[in-house]
């Protein structure tokens, strides 16, 4: 059953209200990212002055700020690292190098097929986390989507681009899983909820991220949501009536 | 001089990686897969047992114990001494392809094609009623790869990443795992080439479930799921049923 509303968006202050924590933390890690990228950018710099070529090995170097990330936002951020763009590097034409958080059994490092040719090729050029970074050259929060490439679990991607002398080289970017998120956004949205109408976030392309109603679930698609933007430093989700309850 | 540590296509398809934790049975599983698959050769020297059980991410006590399974199923044999280690003993063609398909009752492989219909049309539901227009460009993405696919073993994994896909776009990580599980579990019946399933017919059923997810019709997408594992299974019972009739 596709959900559907009956109010428009809610009140601006409502919104800055609801989103003020998750928005920074959320931001934190974008900017625990950024420094990831920042490094990336650096190592992509000093080899093109020094006309050496950029080879994977030097992701090695990035390393403990991956791990920094990982420490630093514990049981908020479950994986990190930069992604690179095509021929970004001399000697891999496609490059993951992403960490994921101790699991009791140490960090772990992602390792997925990027042979094009394989039948179980993975295409990380046509994933939201990646595709937008690019085409925007701001940072991004996507999904929440089911990553069963890394996590396992429910996520959402943060992630920022990475330029180096106006050539775009990949992104840096962290996993989140979307249960910490409603964690931490539940109690404010079910206050609201009580107040009145139940509400309802959604991500920028109508998708549930968390609802104070059960009529409503995290995971589905609000259709009449329409879209919004991602406004620079501000999260591109949507605080939204709900339907109004049932008599 | 020790035998080389495995490489490339073969180390991709082999050591991707582990659950965390990754038991001897997974250990097993996918290593019996890749000799019956023809990933690993008959009369191959496996590495070193502390080189392979880090290729694996294992422990050299789950490796031991995954190579002991093997040994008794026959695909593995160890020599002592010099020159000695761990040899793949590959079963013989026709036994290649019948092994998997014999080890299972025709009860087994009626409940596997339940709990398949079970996962694959509530995935498939739960996709049409929750797809965004995006999601449905990755599943045809999906469709073509596995159109394109020659190889049986690529086959069998476009044929899997697709199902998985699906079950993704209902936005369920426990029916994504489930089909993860499933396809690790069945994949190598699915397409097995006894009887050279026809990819056509797989790549037709496929675009009509998509379809019916993009048109957001979820009754119809659970139906046409339903019915390609129905379709599935039935030819996996008839050629059990057929190596009783050789």
């Amino acid at each position: 059953m596709t959900a559907q509303v009956t109010s428009g968006p809610a009140a601006p202050r409502e919104d800055e209200h609801l989103l003020a924590d998750i928005t920074a933390t959320i931001g934190r890690v974008v900017r625990s990212v950024t420094e990831v990228g920042a490094a990336m950018t650096a190592l992509a710099a000093a080899a093109r002055s020094g006309r050496r070529p950029l080879r994977r090995a030097d992701l090695a170097a990035l390393r403990p700020l991956v791990g920094q990330v990982l420490t630093r936002h514990r049981g908020f951020a479950a994986g990190a690292g930069v992604v690179l763009a095509p021929d970004a590097l001399t000697d891999a034409p496609r490059c993951i190098d992403w960490w994921w958080a101790d699991r009791g059994s140490g960090p772990g490092q992602l390792e997925v097929d990027l042979d094009p040719a394989s039948a179980e090729f993975y295409d990380y050029t046509t994933t939201e986390w990646y595709r937008e970074p690019a085409r925007t050259g701001q940072p991004c929060v996507a999904g929440p989507y089911v990553d069963y490439i890394c996590t396992h679990e429910y996520t959402f991607t943060v992630s920022v681009p990475m330029v180096d002398d106006s050539r775009f080289v990949g992104v840096a970017g962290a996993d989140i899983l979307a249960g910490e998120v409603e964690r931490m956004l539940l109690p404010k949205l079910s206050l609201l909820g009580r107040a009145g109408r139940p509400a309802v976030l959604v991500s920028g392309n109508g998708r549930v991220i968390a609802s104070s109603t059960a009529r409503i679930l995290p995971g589905t698609v609000l259709r009449s949501s329409g879209t919004s933007t991602a406004a620079a430093g501000r999260l591109p989700w949507m605080l939204i009536g709900g339907p109004e309850p049932a008599a | 001089m020790p035998p080389p540590a495995l490489t490339t296509v073969r180390a991709r398809t082999l050591f991707t990686p582990l659950d965390a934790g990754g038991r001897a049975d997974t250990v097993t599983r996918r290593l019996a897969n890749a000799i019956r698959l023809g990933l690993l050769l008959d009369g191959e020297r496996l590495p070193a047992e502390s080189q392979l059980a880090g290729q694996l991410g294992v422990s050299t006590v789950t490796l031991r114990e995954a190579l002991a399974t093997l040994r008794t199923m026959g695909l593995v044999e160890t020599r002592r001494g010099r020159g000695g280690g761990s040899f793949v003993r590959a079963p013989d063609d026709a036994d290649r392809l019948e092994r998997p398909l014999r080890l299972l009752s025709l009860h087994g492989l009626r409940d596997i094609g339940d709990h398949r219909a079970a996962i694959a049309s509530t995935a498939a539901r739960l996709a049409a009623e929750r797809a965004l227009v995006s999601d449905i460009t990755t599943l045809r993405e999906h469709a073509e790869r596995l159109r394109g696919a020659t190889a049986l073993t690529d086959r069998r994994r476009a044929d899997a990443r697709l199902h998985i896909e699906i079950a993704a776009t209902a936005q369920s990580p426990r029916l994504t795992r489930a089909e993860m599980d499933l396809w690790s579990e069945i994949g190598d019946l699915v397409w097995l080439p006894m009887e050279g399933r026809d990819v056509t017919s797989a790549a037709r059923d496929h675009d009509l479930l998509i379809d019916a997810i993009e048109a957001r019709a979820p009754e119809r997408a659970r139906e046409i799921a339903e019915q390609h594992v129905a379709a599935e299974t039935d030819r996996l019972l008839e050629l059990r049923l057929s190596l009783h009739r050789r």
